[in-house]
């Protein structure tokens, strides 16, 4: 957030350059995976590039305060982004990855903190959890869980009220739940 | 509907800081999105100096006032 606010009250195009460069570094990885998460492949890496651009733009003009509204910042440029020039290729919903692919994921974290074997069987369950649930539940699942967005962000994508998303969230996970054990 | 138990939370959690962790590791940012924030950053610092320069709501200059003609000596 150091960085963010940092650029904000920065003046000169050579400092902007390089904390932009900074910032970008963070946080591209993860639109990413939300960018060919909700986009077919062809079109992704435009897609991306689009998002990005649209982000880079706006970032002298972000004024929150925490790293929880930045990235609901961020992705409601992508959503809006992916909507207004993606709409054909956008599916609102998330492609489920399998979870071979998902565990390579969590593999290659191990590299730089190792895995206990408490945390690994915590994070196979919290995979099952993930994975066990029915596509739409899934999307939920994952935009809350994964990528962090809150009931509010979720609300407003799907149309639906604050309440009604925490409760359907609470409802998938209570189902996923019941599919594990 | 049960509230979400804290082991479910911290599971989910930890799961999201591996699977994000994984996947910047084994995808690392390619130059070319860097570019792309580059470029919009320069564009966008332009916009901005053409506005300092140029400033949109200028405030109109007062048309010179025309002085009454003079009648026609003839």
């Amino acid at each position: 957030m150091k960085l963010v606010r940092t650029y904000r009250l920065t003046a000169g195009l050579s400092q902007r350059l390089t904390l932009a460069e900074q910032i970008f570094r963070l946080i591209e990885p993860d639109l990413r995976l939300f960018v060919f998460g909700a986009i077919a492949h062809p079109a992704a890496q435009d897609a991306l590039q689009e998002v990005l651009k649209a982000i880079a733009i706006s970032l002298g003009k972000f004024q929150g305060g925490t790293i929880k509204e930045f990235w609901g910042w961020c992705y409601r440029i992508a959503r809006n982004k992916l909507n207004d020039q993606f709409r054909k290729e956008y599916a609102d919903r998330m492609h489920p990855t399998p979870p071979d692919q998902l565990w390579q994921m969590i593999e290659a974290s191990a590299q730089d903190a190792p895995i206990s074997p408490a945390v690994r069987h915590d994070l196979q369950y919290a995979m099952k959890l993930l994975t066990s649930s029915k596509p739409e539940c899934y999307d939920f699942l994952w935009k809350h869980f994964v990528f962090g967005l809150d009931y509010a962000d979720i609300a407003e994508e799907k149309q639906m009220n604050y309440d009604s998303v925490r409760m359907k969230i609470g409802r998938c996970l209570e189902e996923a739940k019941s599919l594990v054990s | 509907m049960a509230e979400i138990s804290q082991k479910d939370q911290l599971a989910l959690h930890e799961f999201s800081v591996r699977y994000r962790a994984g996947f910047a590791q084994t995808n690392p940012t390619p130059e070319a999105s860097i570019d792309t924030v580059k470029d919009a950053v320069r564009e966008e610092y332009e916009r901005e100096q053409q506005a300092k320069r140029s400033p949109t709501i200028e405030p109109s200059s007062p048309a010179p006032e025309r002085q009454p003609e003079e009648p026609d000596r003839e």
